[in-house]
């Protein structure tokens, strides 16, 4: 029955709520060149919807997003150039508000990977993991098939590809450093990321959740580290630090967790405050080599937010920072809101209260690069 | 790893702890909160719970002592009660619980939380204790919570503003004049015997300056508001203001991250700071006027100096966003301050390495006098008396209170790009301070040194052994030699030149301390620690650079971009980090108010709990009166008779003896 209403609402339509964003944000102050346009609803996509409109509105991936579409007329369809027509229509619509159906995108995110070929609620921070990757894949593969073919072997040849503007935009590095107990030698490891998934604390700070995740952790029992230099499994220690920001940071709390008491995954509903500007605490200082600055400032974009008790069930909306006020897109419908009422998706501080809408993952964009 | 689903423990939640100066203790019976309170309460994106308290002048009780002339206003939701305040002082009874049906004034208010509110000290006398209350949509109201019939309104009609009353305070010495902030960024100056029209005020401007102007009603007859202050950007929330103790200066915090400090009669803005990033949500004032503490965002409590103008240093210890910042007047020593605590509980332990922390600047001066006036210009430049012992309470959202015991000469750590060796060595003992902290700081330090010899198995012994070596030595020693090697690394670093795709560089991701130790043989350093001195080097280059830059102030001041580095906001390792001297878990709900009184301090909760905790020595005045009599008249104290003349359940037999003699000591050093 959904599919039936597909193809209807293509068309943008002109609900009572979308004339009342018009409204709300005054025909004066609406950002010229700026489209506010609700994603439609296929049966449980919020996971999709969210995402989508996060990253629309991280404004480096967009206009990257966008700079594929205008060079890429026609090629053969992948989940990128679906991607890019879909935010190509939204910013090219003559309204400026309304709702738009991702119909290509999510036909063709279901036939990429078969997880989400269905009508079940899906993780956001899944399919967000996966869009990323994805797209990054479709980029690496057209680079190396546009390269003459007599070079065509030398891609794999070991030295790393060169960055792609999803790297550009998406990843930055860590480096593990690893300890051994016996030994004392120390290794260290450089890892790369597109987003950083850290542990959530009742009452605390994203900002304490990062330094948590650069706490020195021990391994032992079960976890040896090998070392090289013993030639065994010892005893080790282990912490991580931010070596390269992104420009885009991307941070996913951890709300999802196992329970072997009930043997499924639990919403835990903390309460983790952000801020809407960020520094890091866990870089590694001094990094001359890279380019980057340790100083980095991020602002808060756009914050996917999860409600509901659990993580089978709920719903995704998505709050994004636009020209100076916030949007609150949930599926179809798009709303102005307060910065003020950010604070009721920071999570909860008692397990009595119900209505659980928390902040799920967080976009933050370096301040040097908008 | 265990998931906790209840939100954490409940049993680890404090009903007491100790510091040097003794034990403090929660009143379980002196507990203030909403009467017939129903199970749970919804308290979530409500206001804050504040509290204001007042002291009328008893003429029956001109000392005070009997404590009836206190009066505690708190809010919670919808409602506002005023109480008699008991405190811990002592009743007939003893430690009498307050008759919470019983409140001086009780208001319920519909549509519109109070957020906040504030006595006038200045004209409550025994019949009337004028309170200015701020509430949610932005109006304010005077009331007498004993005189009962006095109820002005202003911004009624929300003419003036309709934003939230964030702060409210009467003006320091004034029996009229009350200045109220607004979450739009405004700040107005109200005159209560004043009219506030029935048209919005039209402005004309008076004074503009730096990231701020004001403007005064165009009207012929005066009218409220006096003044009206828009403070940074547009529509950027004043999250608090306090006057200095002198009443001349005024601090102001907001949204934007700025602390800005003006002189209040003129009007003149006299400095401002910037947040490592994000709101400054409080502020307060030193008892002696010469420090403003900020608490903000990123989870920081700055300390900026208002003689020099600067960030001084830096307090790291909350989990999440403070909430309120307090100095202690009572517990905040002047002149040289004797770190001579006897805290025998094992609660105190683990804090001995902070108090050795802030004893280190003055031994660090010390030591290294010698060898800085050799080197470099700026010994003298450091002190080596100890000057005042500041106690500043913060309470966060992280629902814990930390107390922070601050050293003039931490504080005096000079900033200047000439002499930047001493300032990398005020950021080097401050991040070993940071390094004795819990979390396997001490295994993850000896990370560190080895992390640096990598390369290099042959160094690795010596620092291994040099690490142990400083970690038995006393602190003094080693914060020298850190101090030193800074210096060192600096003169050093300068020799080195890029080393690129070096893979040891990131290395150097530890803090300054570490490099000091494991660099005790600066000659065979490895190649990482040459890196990271490099890196070093040039950063405080570039911070010479912008400090220059710091005097024309203006234009750098909307972009916070430009201020990192500057005195309004050093780099985090350009500035000392002090650690908590306590840290405890109060409550389960975030802490929203901290009071400190002369016997106790006040705590409240988001959840509407007002908690009052007594100082050492003062919930056990009796007992020591009782030992002093036992020992006059030459017999043995009898604890099981003291122990019955008091709640059994608040105080145990062997702590008590220890407390007693803290305080006798504590008042013989004083």
């Amino acid at each position: 029955m959904i599919f039936y209403c597909q193809s209807v609402c293509t068309i943008c339509k002109m609900g009572a709520n979308i004339s009342q964003l018009e409204r709300d944000i005054g025909s004066d102050q609406f950002p010229p060149n700026e489209h506010y346009f609700g994603l439609v609803n296929f049966g449980n996509t919020c996971y999709s919807n969210s995402v989508l409109q996060a990253l629309y509105f991280c404004r480096p991936f967009r206009e990257k997003v966008l700079e594929y579409k205008a060079r890429n007329k026609r090629t053969k369809e992948t989940l990128l150039t679906c991607l890019a027509d879909l935010f190509y229509s939204i910013a090219t619509q003559k309204k400026k508000v309304g709702s738009i159906a991702p119909k290509k995108f999510i036909a063709r995110l279901r036939k990429e990977k078969e997880e989400f070929d269905n009508y079940m609620q899906q993780d956001a921070h899944e399919f967000l993991n996966f869009l990323i990757n994805h797209i990054n894949e479709i980029i690496l593969a057209e680079r190396s098939q546009s390269k003459p073919a007599g070079k065509g072997g030398s891609g794999d040849a070991g030295s790393p590809p060169e960055p792609t503007w999803v790297h550009e935009i998406f990843q930055g590095i860590l480096t593990s450093e690893t300890r051994c107990l016996n030994c004392e030698t120390v290794s260290s490891k450089d890892e790369d990321f597109f987003d950083l998934q850290v542990d959530v604390d009742q009452n605390t700070s994203i900002t304490h959740c990062l330094k948590c995740f650069s706490n020195t952790e021990t391994l032992c029992s079960d976890n040896k580290f090998k070392c090289d230099h013993c030639s065994s499994y010892q005893e080790a220690q282990k912490r991580m630090r931010v070596k390269k920001l992104p420009m885009i940071l991307a941070l996913h709390l951890k709300r999802f967790k196992y329970v072997e008491q009930y043997n499924r995954h639990i919403k835990v509903s903390h309460r983790v405050v952000f801020p809407l500007e960020l520094r890091l605490f866990n870089t590694s200082l001094f990094q001359s080599d890279d380019a980057v600055n340790p100083d980095r400032l991020y602002d808060l974009v756009a914050v996917v937010i999860h409600c509901g008790s659990g993580p089978n069930r709920g719903h995704y909306i998505s709050i994004v920072k636009s020209h100076g006020f916030w949007l609150l897109f949930d599926d179809d419908m798009v709303d102005k809101i307060d910065a003020s009422t950010i604070e009721d998706f920071y999570g909860l501080t008692s397990d009595i209260q119900k209505s659980s809408e928390t902040g799920y993952i967080l976009f933050y964009q370096s301040r040097d690069c908008s | 790893m265990a998931v906790q689903l209840d939100g954490g423990g409940k049993e680890d939640l404090k009903t007491q702890f100790v510091t040097r100066e003794g034990t403090y203790k929660l009143m379980t019976l002196s507990e203030y909160s909403r009467p017939n309170r129903v199970g749970y309460t919804n308290s979530q994106g409500s206001t804050s719970v504040r509290v204001s308290f007042v002291t009328l002048p008893d003429p029956a009780d001109p000392t005070g002592t009997q404590g009836l002339g206190d009066r505690m206003c708190f809010n919670f939701g919808k409602e506002l009660y005023v109480y008699v305040y008991r405190g811990v002082k002592k009743f007939e009874n003893m430690f009498q619980a307050v008759d919470l049906n019983k409140p001086v004034d009780k208001k319920l208010y519909k549509g519109t939380n109070p957020t906040c509110h504030n006595f006038n000290q200045t004209t409550a006398t025994v019949e009337s204790a004028p309170l200015l209350v701020g509430f949610s949509t932005g109006q304010i109201q005077l009331i007498d919570p004993i005189k009962k019939e006095l109820s002005k309104l202003y911004n009624e009609e929300r003419l003036i503003d309709k934003s939230k009353v964030t702060c409210i305070k009467w003006v320091p010495g004034s029996s009229n004049l009350f200045l109220v902030s607004h979450s739009s960024g405004q700040l107005y100056l109200y005159n209560e015997e004043l009219l506030c029209g029935t048209t919005p005020p039209h402005y004309q401007p008076f004074k503009s300056g730096d990231g701020y102007a004001i403007h005064t009603c165009k009207t012929k007859s005066t009218r409220n508001p006096l003044y009206r202050w828009v403070i940074g950007a547009e529509g950027c929330c004043i999250n608090e203001f306090a006057f200095s103790p002198c009443g001349s200066n005024l601090a102001v915090v907001s949204q934007d991250g700025f602390l800005r400090v003006f002189h209040y009669d003129t009007m003149e803005l006299v400095g401002s700071a910037r947040s490592y990033f994000g709101g400054f949500l409080c502020v307060c004032w030193s008892p002696d006027g010469r420090y403003v503490v900020v608490g903000g965002e990123d989870d920081l409590v700055t300390i900026w100096s208002f003689h020099e103008k600067r960030v001084v240093a830096r307090g790291q210890g909350h989990h999440s966003w403070v909430s309120v910042v307090a100095f202690d007047p009572y517990t905040t020593s002047y002149g040289d301050h004797d770190p001579d605590f006897s805290g025998s509980d094992d609660e105190t332990m683990p804090h001995n390495n902070h108090n050795h922390f802030h004893e280190k600047p003055c031994r660090l001066s010390n030591a290294s006098q010698g060898i800085h006036s050799n080197r470099n210009s700026c010994g003298s430049e450091l002190r080596v008396s100890g000057g005042t012992c500041y106690r500043l309470g913060s309470v966060s959202q992280d629902t814990q209170l930390c107390l922070w015991d601050i050293t003039e000469d931490v504080l005096r750590q000079p900033v200047n790009p000439k002499q930047r060796a001493s300032t990398a060595g005020s950021g080097s003992f401050s991040s070993s301070g940071t390094f004795t902290s819990g979390n396997g700081a001490t295994t993850n330090h000896h990370a560190n040194n080895a992390k640096h010899n990598n390369t290099n198995n042959v160094n690795l012994k010596e620092s291994a052994s040099a690490n142990n070596e400083s970690s038995n030595n006393s602190t003094s020693t080693n914060a020298a030699v850190s101090t030193v090697n800074s210096l060192t690394q600096r003169l050093v670093g300068i020799g080195f030149g890029e080393r690129k795709g070096d893979n040891h560089k990131r290395n150097f991701s530890l803090t300054m301390r570490a490099s000091g130790t494991s660099n005790n043989g600066p000659v065979q350093n490895s190649s990482a620690e040459k890196s990271g001195i490099n890196a070093n080097a040039t950063n405080s280059n570039s911070v010479g650079g912008s400090l220059g830059a710091n005097k024309k102030a203006g234009s750098a001041m909307d972009d916070p971009m430009r201020l990192i580095g500057t005195a309004w906001c050093p780099r985090f390792d350009e500035c000392p980090v002090l650690e908590p001297l306590v840290c405890k878990k109060l409550a389960h709900e975030r802490l929203t108010e901290l009071v400190f009184r002369e016997d106790c301090f006040v705590t409240a909760c988001q959840d509407g709990y007002v908690y009052t905790w007594a100082r050492p020595g003062h919930m056990i005045n009796v007992l020591c009166d009782a030992l002093a009599d036992a020992r006059n008249r030459g017999c043995r104290p009898e604890f099981s008779h003291v122990h019955r003349r008091t709640d059994p359940s608040l105080l145990a037999v062997t702590p008590l003896v220890a407390h007693c003699q803290s305080t006798v000591t504590v008042s013989r050093m004083v």
